[in-house]
């Protein structure tokens, strides 16, 4: 069985609405894989669908080779994970809050705690009550009741959430050292794509319910569109020049020419030559790849600044 | 079994680091205080009035200051004050996991979910038992402190056991208000359960059919419509059960089947 998590047709609906619709995906053991969708894209649903919190109106998930239904014994005791806002008993300690988790966990030294406060960075916190912790501190805490028993997969509902630029860089390492060193598995879902690009070794993108496109990370860079950004002192007739030459040239609004062609991206100095030759030298040109939001967006068929 | 014992010292932790055992022994230990408060005026009412403790046109309930009436003041305080009580503490040891979105910690757990539903019923009971038990203590230091006449030991065992029955009958009824707070999603919806089964108790009591509602039962054990009415049948502790069952098993299947999004 080389699949962490596999779900077939996956349905949730509450009552006319369909919160996941259809959704098939395969996780191979080790492998991080991003699911990205914009909020309320049915993220934690599926989340919860994975973790048997919500039971699927049709279709099936497994996790670690078992079906999550009723009456089959579980797989919990190698999954850890982390859903929606990481919250904690907020009069109990960070100490008292992960030994609780321990407890419930049978099989975990009393040691873990204090190993996974160290490793989490917790240590200057160890004795504050979880209410009195900052967001990112208290998202630190949620991280580590996930990872305190060493398991074999890892859901994590938006991991970063909270973090500084700093925390957001440790747990990135943190995730990738346990997949590459100790073979965890890591489902995480974000609705950051420039994050997880760093991170996944593939990317499940999810909008309105749907899986939209699965792809590895060089896939990613290869589906990013390219275009090649021209100014000159008149850019309407410089326009003229590569429009009449073949190029499919368009005139952008702020005073660019956008040029997409391959053969442009390819020799971006034969359409400087061009409009040298034609007496408008470039004043800028610029070779632009297209940057993960807006792949996003267009992916989800949005457009920047729009809402939902 | 299935790591119940370390899941119901995960729920003492979470009630020992919480204000409620505190809030909850201070509520309850008002009714020896007020019982006590009872006895001294119907002692001698005329000194009440004159010393300014209670108002010159202050009706006096009937009875006598004595043992008997002041334990039967205790057993009822116990069947409907107990009753609030027991349920505000159900409503925080259930009502909190959703208040405070915790509850998703405890949903994927290699403990299954009836293990902590257990446990916390565990702790709900033996919360409540050491209240009762508290309060029955401190009773007996306030009557001794208001220098109630003496009374035979007979008076006593029978004043004990129907605090004792009363309470087994109460903390049996609170269950279900453990449902409430799981199917509610936090305080507002058991706390406004207990207060409507209060309320209904006491119309259905009125009118006569006390027996057959479980709520209403306590308060006649306790001899809140006379001695005559604390006789309770058969059906009446069947009724009870059933209903305490209801509430253990329903929380539990709640727990183990309802979407918990």
């Amino acid at each position: 069985m080389n699949s962490a998590i596999e779900t077939h047709n996956l349905v949730k609906r509450y009552g006319k609405v369909i919160a996941v619709d259809g959704l098939s995906l395969r996780v191979a053991r080790g492998e991080i894989y991003a699911f990205l969708g914009l909020n309320g894209a049915g993220k934690t649903t599926t989340i919860r669908l994975l973790l048997g919190m919500v039971k699927p109106t049709s279709g099936e998930a497994r996790v670690l080779g078992t079906r999550i239904r009723l009456g089959e014994k579980k797989p919990w005791g190698a999954v850890g994970y982390l859903v929606e806002t990481a919250d904690a008993y907020p009069e109990l300690s960070v100490r008292e809050n992960l030994e609780a988790m321990r407890r419930l966990r049978p099989g975990i030294k009393p040691s873990a705690v204090d190993h996974i406060i160290e490793r989490l960075g917790l240590a200057k916190y160890a004795d504050r009550r979880a209410g009195a912790l900052s967001h990112g501190n208290a998202q630190r805490l949620g991280l580590a009741k996930a990872l305190m028993h060493n398991p074999e997969l890892l859901i994590l509902d938006e991991p970063a959430n909270g973090l500084d630029p700093a925390g957001i860089v440790e747990i990135r390492n943190l995730l990738i050292e346990l997949a590459r060193e100790q073979g965890v598995t890591v489902f995480m879902s974000s609705h950051i794509l420039g994050e997880v690009s760093r991170l996944a070794n593939r990317i499940g993108i999810i909008h309105q319910g749907r899986l939209l496109q699965e792809l590895n990370v060089d896939e990613l860079e290869r589906n990013r569109q390219r275009r090649l950004l021209v100014r000159t002192r008149d850019c309407q007739t410089a326009h003229a020049v590569l429009v009449s030459a073949g190029y499919s040239a368009k005139l952008l609004p702020n005073d660019l020419i956008e040029v997409k062609d391959d053969i442009a991206l390819e020799r971006p100095d034969e359409i400087a030559t061009r409009l040298v030759n034609a007496g408008h030298a470039p004043t800028m040109l610029n070779t632009e790849q297209e940057d993960l939001e807006h792949y996003f967006l267009r992916l989800v068929g949005m457009h920047e600044g729009e809402t939902e | 079994m299935s790591n119940l014992t370390q899941a119901i010292w995960v729920e003492l932790l979470k009630a020992r680091r919480s204000r409620m055992p505190w809030l909850t022994a201070l509520g309850f230990s008002l009714a020896p205080f007020a019982g006590g408060f009872f006895m001294i005026i119907m002692k001698d009412p005329d000194l009440a009035r004159r010393i300014g403790m209670i108002s010159a046109k202050a009706q006096i309930v009937a009875g006598s200051a004595d043992w008997p009436t002041y334990l039967g003041l205790l057993a009822q305080a116990t069947a409907i004050g107990g009753f609030v009580l027991f349920s505000f503490i159900y409503s925080w040891v259930f009502g909190r996991e959703y208040s405070d979105r915790t509850i998703k910690d405890l949903l994927a757990l290699p403990t299954p979910r009836y293990i902590v539903v257990l446990a916390k019923f565990i702790l709900v009971t033996f919360w409540s038992a050491t209240l009762t038990a508290a309060i029955y203590v401190i009773g007996l230091v306030v009557g001794a402190a208001v220098a109630l006449p003496p009374a035979s030991r007979v008076i006593f065992w029978q004043g004990t056991m129907t605090i004792t029955n009363t309470a087994c009958l109460t903390m049996a009824l609170a269950t279900p208000i453990a449902f409430f707070a799981s199917a509610g999603r936090g305080y507002l919806p058991p706390i406004g359960a207990a207060i409507l089964a209060v309320l209904l108790a006491q119309i259905i009591a009125a009118a006569g059919w006390g027996d057959y509602f479980p709520w209403s039962i306590p308060a006649l054990v306790a001899g809140a419509a006379g001695s005559e009415a604390a006789q309770i049948g058969m059906v009446s502790y069947v009724i009870i059960i059933l209903t305490s069952l209801i509430g253990v098993f329903g929380t539990a299947i709640w727990w183990e089947l309802a979407d918990q999004s």
